[in-house]
């Protein structure tokens, strides 16, 4: 299974956050903390609306927690 | 024999199993149980029902009773081990990864049971007695459930 090609910032955010941890996260943004540490490990890609969420709990914008690397990826057109 | 209980102890792979539970939510260990309940009990039937079948035993209703007291088993193994689960670490609920890992699991082991009726359709048309079809079909649910169960663990560990 290849990893996602989404990275994200959620251990950082979270050390700054007055060292929040998985499970209190994961209690704000109604998800359990094994799919915390699987979005965090980059082997989950959470919904929109999660991802929002997580967005929320930092007051940070989602460009400013998630990062896509298009890379070679399949285009279109 | 403390010696040896010491030695135990240490094996990497015992304590990363150890480890491995000990991290898993409620939803992992739940398909963990329902792969071993399954794995056991359905396959101690198949066994049990392969004798038969080889003894020449080929009318259904011998196998009923049988078959009864294996999905009881089952039943009654799953519930102690969801209870026993549930009392050690306080279930989540299930959320959005644990509903796409089952979908996708879902998704790419229901084939098995496809086969299972194109190939009883098959045995129909050859007139195979229906003990053996019936067997077929039974078999390829089991080995779809057992697949799905094998395919959540792995989208569980491996990611997706």
């Amino acid at each position: 299974m290849a990893p996602t090609t989404i990275s994200n910032q959620i251990r950082a955010l979270r050390f700054h956050h007055g060292e929040m941890t998985q499970q209190e996260l994961a209690v704000q943004i109604g998800v359990s903390r094994q799919t915390v540490n699987a979005i965090e490990a980059g082997k989950y890609s959470p919904s929109l609306e999660v991802a929002f969420r997580i967005a929320r709990v930092f007051d940070k914008p989602l460009e400013d927690v998630f990062q896509f690397d298009a890379g070679d990826g399949p285009q279109r057109g | 024999m403390s010696y040896i209980v010491d030695i135990m102890s240490n094996i990497p792979v015992k304590s990363d199993i150890a480890v491995r539970w000990m991290g898993a939510s409620f939803e992992e260990r739940s398909v963990w149980i329902q792969l071993f309940s399954m794995v056991l009990i359905l396959g101690g039937y198949f066994l049990a029902a392969w004798q038969m079948l080889s003894h020449g035993m080929t009318v259904l209703v011998p196998y009923v009773p049988v078959f009864a007291v294996a999905v009881t088993l089952m039943v009654i193994v799953m519930a102690v081990g969801h209870a026993a689960v549930a009392i050690a670490s306080r279930p989540e609920g299930r959320d959005e990864r644990d509903r796409l890992i089952e979908w996708r699991a879902e998704s790419n082991s229901g084939w098995l049971v496809g086969a299972g009726v194109i190939l009883g359709i098959l045995a129909m048309i050859a007139s195979v007695p229906n003990v053996w079809t019936a067997h077929l079909l039974f078999l390829s649910l089991f080995l779809s459930e057992v697949l799905k169960c094998v395919l959540q663990l792995v989208y569980y560990r491996r990611g997706m």
